[in-house]
């Protein structure tokens, strides 16, 4: 028995690859496995390849292993464009649906399972060769059923199980025909509820927890999901939201709801952060509340959309002209998307600032298991300064005070009406251009968000800290490189640092580099974005490394081995 | 802000003497806002960059100084997220109609209630004299309109009353800076319109205008009244008709005269109009 597998399942668009992962892993939610299931697809709209890579773990919650246990094939044409992807190993046990192309080394435990002929034989038809398959998986990882009936009552998408019924026996039928290796699955540890969900999911119900009631975005790869879940979430709720006509109006809307008072959110990737560039200024010197989304891609330009990279960091910290101070904040994990955007809509009202949040594909799109306390936590909810019902003063937009967070009424209040504007202004929000007022302006846009240096919390640090031997890592990328330190046995040596907030830099960041004689840089993107960020803002060790590359493929454990065996020495 | 009776801030306009950008500033505070009696923290006013986009800051009101040529999609968010105000979009033609023009269409099919105010004055003044998507176009050997600039326009100009009414924005108008009470009433109308208004006021630049220019455009400029025949360029060989702003294929007929030709002052088309919130509502996915 083993406590985690591996499938990958990979065919062409329309065999169900993807529908056949989800059940599989809807299944295995709801006998308590944890699972993570990363999506794979090309740029074809239908007919390309599909594939994912599914992990179920009886323990905890885990990332699939670089090598599939089981590879589940519906059409050998399509796995050549993913085999970097899903690599077979030489265990790896093969069902596959009709013979492979030359070219293919199959490993030993290979079956020419035809889950068509068996669909086409009960149903008529090959449609339900996915769930033939489901059927023959669920035998062999040994998923017991206990609680299925509820399940299939719960999930209005589960009753396809019960109309394709037939295709799914004989699916379990096949089993006997065969005598496949034995890969069944440990029975899960704990009884915790679970949820499944994606980074773009939780992300948007995030906002709607933290009480944004106004969402404009414009469809992108990979980020649209949000999107679709804000419209879905608002208009249950009388929000507002509108589909904008490109990603400069998304942003402008967001930033004229914000103006009236309602906490407003975007969403986008790579070229549509670009287009927002100019309005981040705007929110920036502004000081108007301001949330963007990037679900970062492979750039520059079109890149490649539908895979993950880490590269907008630079263009986070410091695109757009001008000095332009702005929070810029990235999650590692689902949880971490849950928990940071309602941080992010916290800090916008609060500092009047602008935040933006780097997720990317990986996180964005990858459906995981997981336990649920997460949701139903407390998470406090911070308004902006208003300015006092009755003041005796005149107002002034951006009046100078102790803690440089003027006071901001909302376009409607009575009495303290203002004008503002992105030119350089006084306190009143009068323009200016003398050298004093824009000095001023600038110190206190920088300085007021000083306070969120000492927010370490927002900065995590794993193993032991004494060791002096660090790694830093970021987004996505920072599960793998946990992961691969636990799988060699180097919690003891190897430290890992994972800010979740990275600009304006957070003071642990700082120490954590200042307590390290050997650190290494691990991130997604061709040039290190972090590595070249940490390095202008504090002294790296003499002995720093960095393991950066091109985004397109997930890292795998065998990459990261090296590198991290390397600096634990 | 000190507020005078009129809605005026005190701060002193940046404008030369006898812009024309003063005459639309009397006529949404002296005129417009004063008669609706609308209180100002009600009011926001949007604009871009541009010599006329400076006005929020002369108007004692909720005001953004926004970006060039997106004063149209911060105004569409604010009106959102706060229905009961009144909201006015307001920039130059180089503003909304270049830079900013693709989210004129979007704004009209959307017809959500706010009030554009286009401020042509036929030139990109405030970077000193470039040629705008409105400056007259100049055929070979033309003299008229000659314009103060290096560089002649060679592009034909960009129709902004065609396009609006094409578009079929929801209310369409144009005034005249020089003439503050009709344009004061335009703005009034296009306040009280529910849905997108769009108003174009033809505008002076007495920096980087020819005065030919404008004052062709009134000696031509011809008003509008409801029922009254309505007056067409001399190169028309259309029998004229009765005003009626309703008919948009009445509209569209107008908007045929070229606007140095025969400038229509008045309202164009008065079309649909939202419901009371001036939301977009919202509909349920449906199939999923």
């Amino acid at each position: 028995m083993r406590r985690s597998l591996t499938v990958g399942i990979v065919g062409s668009g329309g065999d169900g690859v993807v529908v056949l992962g989800s059940f599989l892993q809807k299944l295995a939610a709801s006998q308590g496995y944890y699972s993570q299931m990363h999506m794979y697809y090309g740029p074809q709209i239908r007919g390309g390849a599909s594939a994912v890579k599914l992990i179920l773990d009886a323990e905890r919650l885990s990332l699939p292993a670089d090598e599939t246990d089981i590879m589940l094939c519906f059409d050998w044409e399509k796995y050549s464009e993913l085999e970097q992807e899903l690599p077979l190993g030489v265990d790896t046990l093969v069902l596959h649906d009709n013979t492979p192309l030359k070219e293919i080394n199959l490993p030993e435990s290979s079956f020419l399972v035809g889950f068509s002929r068996k669909s086409r034989e009960v149903t008529g038809s090959a449609l339900s060769k996915n769930m033939v398959a489901l059927g023959l998986l669920k035998r062999i990882l040994a998923l017991p059923e206990d609680r299925l009936k509820k399940t299939i009552e719960e999930d209005k998408d589960l009753i396809l199980l019960k109309e394709n019924l037939l295709a799914i026996e004989a699916g379990e039928r096949l089993f006997c025909e065969f005598s496949f290796p034995e890969l069944r699955l440990a029975p899960a540890q704990d009884d915790m509820p679970k949820v499944i969900l994606h980074g773009n999911g939780a992300m948007a119900q995030a906002a709607i927890r933290a009480g944004c009631g106004a969402f404009f975005g414009y469809p992108i790869t990979p980020a649209s999901e949000i999107m679709q879940e804000m419209q879905e979430g608002l208009s249950r709720r009388g929000g507002i939201f509108l589909q904008a006509e490109d990603e400069i109006a998304s942003a402008g809307l967001s930033i004229g709801a914000s103006l009236a008072g309602v906490k407003s959110m975007t969403s986008t990737s790579g070229p549509g952060f670009d287009l927002m560039t100019e309005m981040m200024g705007l929110a920036s010197a502004a000081e108007i509340p301001m949330v963007i989304i990037d679900v970062q891609r492979c750039g520059p330009s079109t890149g490649i959309p539908s895979k993950s990279e880490q590269s907008d960091l630079d263009h986070a910290i410091y695109g757009g002209h001008g000095d332009t101070p702005r929070v810029v904040m990235a999650p590692y994990d689902v949880e971490g998307c849950y928990r940071l955007v309602i941080e992010s809509i916290n800090i916008a009202q609060y500092f009047q600032t602008l935040v933006i949040l780097l997720s990317d594909q990986w996180l964005g799109q990858t459906l995981v298991t997981f336990n649920s306390e997460f949701l139903r936590k407390d998470y406090p909810t911070k308004e902006r300064k208003r300015p006092a019902r009755e003041g005796l003063e005149p107002y002034h937009r951006y009046q100078l005070t102790e803690d440089l967070i003027s006071p901001m009424a909302a376009v409607g209040d009575e009495g303290s009406v203002y004008q503002a504007t992105g030119l350089t202004h006084n306190e009143k929000g009068t323009p200016a251009f003398d050298f004093e007022a824009h000095q001023r302006m600038h110190e206190k846009r920088w300085k007021k968000l000083m306070p969120l240096c000492q927010r370490h919390e927002l900065v995590k640090v794993f193993g032991e800290e004494e060791s002096r031997s660090g790694i830093v890592t970021w987004g996505s990328s920072a599960q793998i490189v946990l992961e691969t330190v636990k799988d060699l046995g180097l919690q003891d040596e190897v430290k890992v640092c994972v800010p979740e907030l990275i600009h304006p830099l957070p003071g642990r960041i700082a120490s954590f580099l200042g307590s390290t004689e050997k650190l290494l840089v691990i991130e997604m993107n061709y040039s290190g974005q972090l590595h070249h960020y940490l390095r202008s803002q504090v002294d790296l060790p003499q002995k720093t490394k960095i393991y950066s590359r091109a985004g397109g493929r997930p890292f795998s454990r065998k990459e990261l081995t090296g590198p991290i065996t390397e600096i634990a020495r | 802000m000190t507020r005078t009776a009129d809605y005026r801030t005190t701060l002193k306009p940046v404008w030369c003497p006898g812009c024309g950008n003063f005459g639309v500033l009397s006529a949404l505070t002296r005129r417009a806002l004063p008669d609706l009696g609308i209180p100002n923290h009600q009011v926001l006013i949007v604009s871009g960059i541009g010599c006329a986009s400076r006005i929020p800051a002369y108007v004692d009101t909720y005001g953004l100084n926004s970006i060039h040529g997106r004063a149209v999609v911060i105004a569409q968010g604010a009106k959102l997220a706060k229905p009961e105000l009144a909201v006015i979009a307001i920039g130059g033609e180089g503003d909304l109609f270049s830079i900013g023009a693709g989210h004129l269409p979007h704004a009209v099919r959307r017809n959500i209630d706010i009030t554009c105010i286009m401020v042509n004055n036929f030139v990109y003044a405030l970077t000193k004299g470039q040629t705008s998507p409105t400056t007259p176009h100049l055929e070979r050997g033309e003299e008229l309109f000659l314009s103060w600039q290096f560089y002649p326009p060679v592009d034909p100009v960009l129709d902004m009353i065609s396009y609006s009414v094409s578009t079929r924005s929801s209310f369409v108008a144009q005034g005249i800076a020089t003439d503050v009470s009709h344009l004061g009433w335009l703005i009034e109308e296009g306040i009280k319109h529910k849905g997108f208004s769009f108003i174009n006021v033809l505008t002076p630049c007495v920096t980087f205008n020819p005065p030919e220019l404008f004052n062709t455009i009134r000696e031509k400029a011809s008003y509008l009244r409801e029922g009254e025949l309505v007056e067409l360029p001399d190169s028309s060989a259309e029998e004229p008709w009765p005003h009626d702003p309703s008919d948009i294929s009445l509209a569209l007929r107008l908007a045929q005269a070229p606007v140095l030709e025969k400038p229509h002052l008045g309202i164009l088309f008065r079309g649909r109009e939202k419901g009371d919130d001036g939301r977009v509502h919202l509909s349920r996915r449906s199939g999923s």
